[in-house]
């Protein structure tokens, strides 16, 4: 009963790694751009939704939808200002304008909220539920099932529609697509707006449970680069698996072996997986 | 400003006793003021404790600085400036250090050679005090430690460091001096859980309390050190309710804080008392995020409040008019380090570094002196204040209130812990 | 060859100029900079595996004088050429399975097997765990590098860099230096040409990371002090890659332009903005960061090598 407590917990954090993880593996499988920014997304996400609860109040609906609406002009906005002028550039640039970006916003938000640790006032989403003996936090449920649906609603708009296949097309390859009539500019545009709105519902979700600061980027920005790698770059279904699998190690190893040893753990399989799958899981060789 | 100092004295000497004509007298002429340089993190990870404690250190300033008559008993508020060096003022130079040990070292450097300042204060983690003061001990300039806890700053046979802050040693004889008294009240006590987070902070303090718990004879059946900046704790909620132990103590930061009271409601998991070991527990965020779930909770502190129109009170009130907020043990523990250095100060009547640091080391400051809960300030050859002691604190409503020692009490302790079932 | 005159003349002049101790402290933290952004450059910039991780012998070579300082009462720069020999180790066990990786994916294995041995030391108790390890306070005689003032620092120092550059020029104008362009350039087109690819990114490896360890020991005998984060740190690697990216990755003297420009600005947005408390600091720092990937990717360096024919034709003019 203990392990299945255990497993549950596991997933339902995973399924939210698994969301704002398809943000990154998707500008970074299309534009071969490694972006060190990522975790400062899911930071405003945070503070985004605090916002909407202080001054309009309202449920997880309403403050999800306004994150992921302020970080996906957000994400275009910093697509067309940086990331346009460098990304083909060396990739050292790249490295270079975007820590610089995640050191911009994450100082930005702390001059505008200091320092100080906020949480969300108490939602509606208080409870906890008893299945068959397992209790399920409903805030973490509520947050773990949207995950989820929107991580296969991102993967099925990349292959299902017509926008998602001209994306996929400039992925592929920007000159074929471009004879085609595709825009890759706008189609680029696109997809920093949909990662960096991923990563801010994906923070506005992690916020009714979890007190937060400015810095609080840093773990979820290192967190994404582990899950991304593993699942494979540019595959969404790959971080989607990856996220849960990490979730999972996460908390078997914590209940386990203890929690300093579950970074250990999950960073240990990344090197090994490394070593045998250097493409990640279901990332192309 | 010549004039601003002259009329401040008199207005001061014309509403207080007559004793403070002659030091009226003496700060006609304006002294120098004192440079104070202060060490503390206000960026990066620990930046919310660095910034609190920077407010707090100010207001200690601006009652030294101004007369506060009203501040009944503590040193050099009564007067405008410190009597004892002209009314010499305090000039606070603060530094961030970023949670950095070598930038802590180099900004040491800084306040020593380029502003010149006559005594240092800080630095909050421990290891930026470890890297910073051994600046300090080369150039002969005192060091005051406000409220860093490891215990080897002080086992490096330093000369000018002097530490007011209890140490993790003292609170862990606490916590067990506590656990008998309950134990004799007919509150089980007999086995215990240590939680802390992995840095320097709670592997010392976590430590401490293991090795104390067990020389006690208290089982300890959990220890678990985990890493502040978790997004999930469930599993070491799952392990504590597998244990069950009678008291579960948490070394932990904020937010970690906050995230172990959710979700031990979360997984229904109420122990009879879960003793908090300052820090995250003290930080103002920490109420309002909890207090409707983890009623009763307890806490280690210094720091109290108090009857509203006490000398503590109105210090909180000109803390709260500054930030906004109530002043927190960690913050409060750096303001008494600054008020103890004033003290140290004025008794100088220089600011001859040599002169400094033997005040110092003859402070002898009463509990009735002091802002903090200390048994008084009096450091020992290493520097570290020997009277230096902690109350416990138990969570009621929307306040802390002081429950142990029986002494200083000023509500009954509550025993099991309510959690959300107040 | 005078501009190289010129520049050793300014650094032989600084700490005569600016005595004071607090400059001396920068001119040292420049030159500790120089000294890992040069050494990452040997592979990072000369042959282009973007390393994020360079902090893995950085650490291992600030770790090793204060374990044996710590454990045997050892000088600690008896643990200085131990730290050279477990990161060039290192150095092998790390770069023969992810050499097979290119671009990002080498990246990511660095990030991830540095971060891997921060977790590990930070709970290895031997290593001083979380809570990290102390140098000697007072030196116990001249052998423990323990110094009163920053001057034999800064020389010390000085005379590192000079070596390391001199090896990197050395390297430059060898066979090994034409290898790393051509890898640099395309491994295909490279391993085509008979250059022994991954032998010579192996190498390039293990002379970074031994200069990169010594530096790390540079670190942490002036500091006194080393812990997980300042050791392994993530930001550490970053340091170095952004040193180097922003003088001019690849180039002799980028590194040392990067540190020239970084280290200052670093130190003076803090000492000017830091106790406001502000967070300022770093926002300036991000910004400006920012503004140089967004206008020069190529580094300053590239662009003094595009300004300077102009200037130099304006004054003849």
């Amino acid at each position: 009963m203990l392990l299945l407590q255990v497993i549950v917990g596991g997933l339902l954090l995973g399924a939210i790694y698994a969301l704002f993880s398809s943000g990154l593996t998707l500008i970074w499988g299309m534009m071969n751009f490694i972006n060190f920014a990522h975790g400062e997304f899911v930071m405003l996400g945070m503070y985004v939704a605090l916002l909407v609860v202080v001054w309009l109040g309202g449920g997880p609906a309403t403050f999800g939808f306004a994150a992921a609406v302020a970080l996906f002009v957000l994400g275009v906005l910093v697509y067309g200002s940086l990331i346009r002028h460098v990304t083909r550039g060396p990739m050292l640039a790249q490295i270079l304008s975007t820590f610089g970006l995640a050191l911009l916003l994450r100082y930005t938000a702390f001059w505008i909220f200091s320092a100080n640790i906020v949480s969300l006032p108490q939602t509606s989403l208080g409870g906890t539920l008893n299945i068959l003996g397992i209790l399920v936090p409903v805030a973490q449920l509520v947050a773990g099932i949207t995950a989820a649906v929107l991580t296969v609603a991102m993967h099925l708009f990349l292959t299902g529609t017509t926008i998602g296949s001209k994306l996929l097309a400039v992925a592929e390859d920007r000159n074929a697509a471009m004879l085609m009539g595709i825009r890759p500019d706008r189609m680029q545009a696109l997809a920093w707006g949909l990662a960096a709105a991923s990563a801010g519902i994906a923070g506005a979700l992690m916020a009714i449970s979890y007190p937060w600061s400015p810095s609080v980027g840093e773990t979820f920005g290192l967190m994404a680069f582990v899950v991304v790698t593993f699942g494979g770059f540019g595959s969404v279904p790959g971080a989607m698996y990856a996220g849960l699998i990490i979730g999972l190690i996460q908390a078997l190893s914590a209940f386990y072996f203890g929690p300093i040893y579950k970074d250990i753990v999950v960073y240990g399989l990344f090197v090994a997986l490394l070593w045998f799958r250097p493409q990640g899981l279901l990332g192309k060789a | 400003m010549v004039k601003q100092v002259n009329r401040r004295t008199v207005l001061a000497g014309a509403g207080a006793a007559a004793t403070s004509l002659a030091t009226g007298a003496s700060s006609v002429r304006a002294a120098d003021p004192v440079k104070v340089g202060v060490l503390f993190p206000l960026t990066g990870n620990a930046a919310a404790a660095g910034q609190a404690s920077k407010a707090a250190v100010e207001i200690a300033a601006e009652i030294v600085n101004d007369a506060h008559p009203e501040l009944v008993g503590i040193p050099l508020a009564k007067d405008a400036g410190i009597p004892g060096l002209g009314g010499a003022k305090l000039e606070l130079v603060f530094i961030d250090h970023q949670g950095n040990p070598s930038v802590a070292q180099q900004q040491a450097l800084r306040l020593i050679n380029q502003d010149k300042v006559n005594v240092l204060l800080g630095a909050y983690q421990s290891s930026c005090t470890l890297t910073a003061t051994p600046v300090a001990e080369r150039n002969g300039i005192p060091f005051v430690v406000g409220d860093s806890a490891a215990g080897n700053i002080t086992q490096r046979g330093f000369k000018w460091l002097f530490r007011v802050t209890p140490i993790a040693s003292d609170f862990a004889a606490a916590y067990m001096t506590f656990f008998a008294d309950m134990n004799k009240a007919g509150h089980k006590v007999a086995s215990v859980a240590v939680v802390n987070e992995n840095t320097d902070y709670g592997t010392s303090v976590g430590d401490a309390v293991e090795a104390a718990a067990k020389k006690a004879g208290l089982t300890v059946s959990n220890r678990i050190p985990y890493s502040a900046s978790t997004t999930d704790v469930s599993a070491q909620v799952l392990q504590l309710k597998d244990k069950n132990p009678d008291v579960v103590i948490f070394i932990s930061y904020t937010a970690d804080a906050i995230l172990y009271m959710k979700t031990m409601k979360n997984l229904d998991y109420m122990p009879a008392m879960v003793l908090g070991d300052d820090s995250g527990f003290s930080d103002p965020s920490f109420i309002p995020a909890i207090q409707d779930i983890a009623q009763g909770v307890m806490n280690r502190s210094a720091w109290d409040i108090g009857k509203p129109g006490s000398t503590t009170s109105k210090i909180n009130d000109m803390y709260k008019g500054k930030t906004g907020r109530d002043l927190d043990d960690t913050s409060g523990r750096n303001m008494q380090a600054m008020l103890t250095l004033a003290d140290a100060l004025n008794r100088a009547g220089s600011v001859d570094p040599a002169k400094i640091q033997a005040a110092l080391i003859a402070t002898d400051l009463k509990p009735e002196q002091l802002m903090m809960g200390y048994r008084g300030v009096k450091f020992d050859e290493t520097g570290q204040n020997i009277l230096a002691s902690t109350y416990l604190i138990q969570l009621k409503g929307k306040d802390y209130k002081v429950v142990w020692p029986d002494a200083n009490a000023t509500e009954k302790l509550v025993w099991p812990m309510k959690g959300w079932k107040a | 060859m005078k501009g190289t005159i010129a520049l050793c003349l300014a650094f032989l002049a600084y700490p005569f100029v600016f005595s004071n101790a607090f400059y001396l402290d920068i001119g040292v933290a420049l030159l500790l900079a120089a000294i890992s952004a040069s050494a990452w450059n040997i592979v990072g910039g000369y042959a282009g595996q973007v390393s994020v991780g360079h902090c893995m012998f950085f650490g291992v070579g600030a770790y090793l004088p204060l374990l044996v300082y710590q454990h045997w009462q050892l000088p600690p720069i008896v643990g200085v050429p131990v730290g050279i020999a477990i990161s060039l180790v290192l150095a092998v066990l790390v770069g023969l399975p992810t050499f097979r990786l290119s671009g990002h994916y080498f990246s990511m294995a660095t990030i991830a097997v540095a971060e891997l041995i921060r977790l590990v030391v930070s709970t290895w108790d031997f290593a001083g765990a979380a809570i990290g390890l102390q140098g000697p306070a007072v030196g116990r005689g001249w052998y423990d590098l323990t110094f009163r003032g920053e001057l034999p620092y800064y020389f010390i120092f000085l005379g590192v860099l000079v070596i390391v550059l001199a090896v990197t020029w050395q390297v430059q104008r060898t066979r090994f230096g034409y290898y790393l362009r051509a890898i640099k350039a395309g491994e295909r087109a490279a391993r085509s040409l008979g250059v022994p690819v991954r032998r010579t990114k192996l190498y390039a490896l293990m002379l970074s990371a031994a200069f990169t360890s010594v530096a790390g020991s540079l670190y942490a005998i002036k500091t006194g002090f080393i812990d997980p984060d300042s050791g392994f740190g993530i930001l550490v690697s970053v340091q170095m890659v952004i040193i180097a990216a922003l003088g001019g990755a690849g180039t002799l003297y980028g590194p040392l332009v990067g540190a020239l420009i970084l280290i200052p600005l670093q130190t003076a947005t803090n000492t000017w903005f830091g106790g406001g408390g502000t967070g300022l600091t770093y926002i300036l720092y991000g910004g400006i960061i920012v503004i140089i990937a967004r206008f020069e990717p190529g580094g300053l360096h590239e662009m003094w090598q595009r300004i300077a024919p102009k200037l130099w034709k304006r004054h003849a003019a």
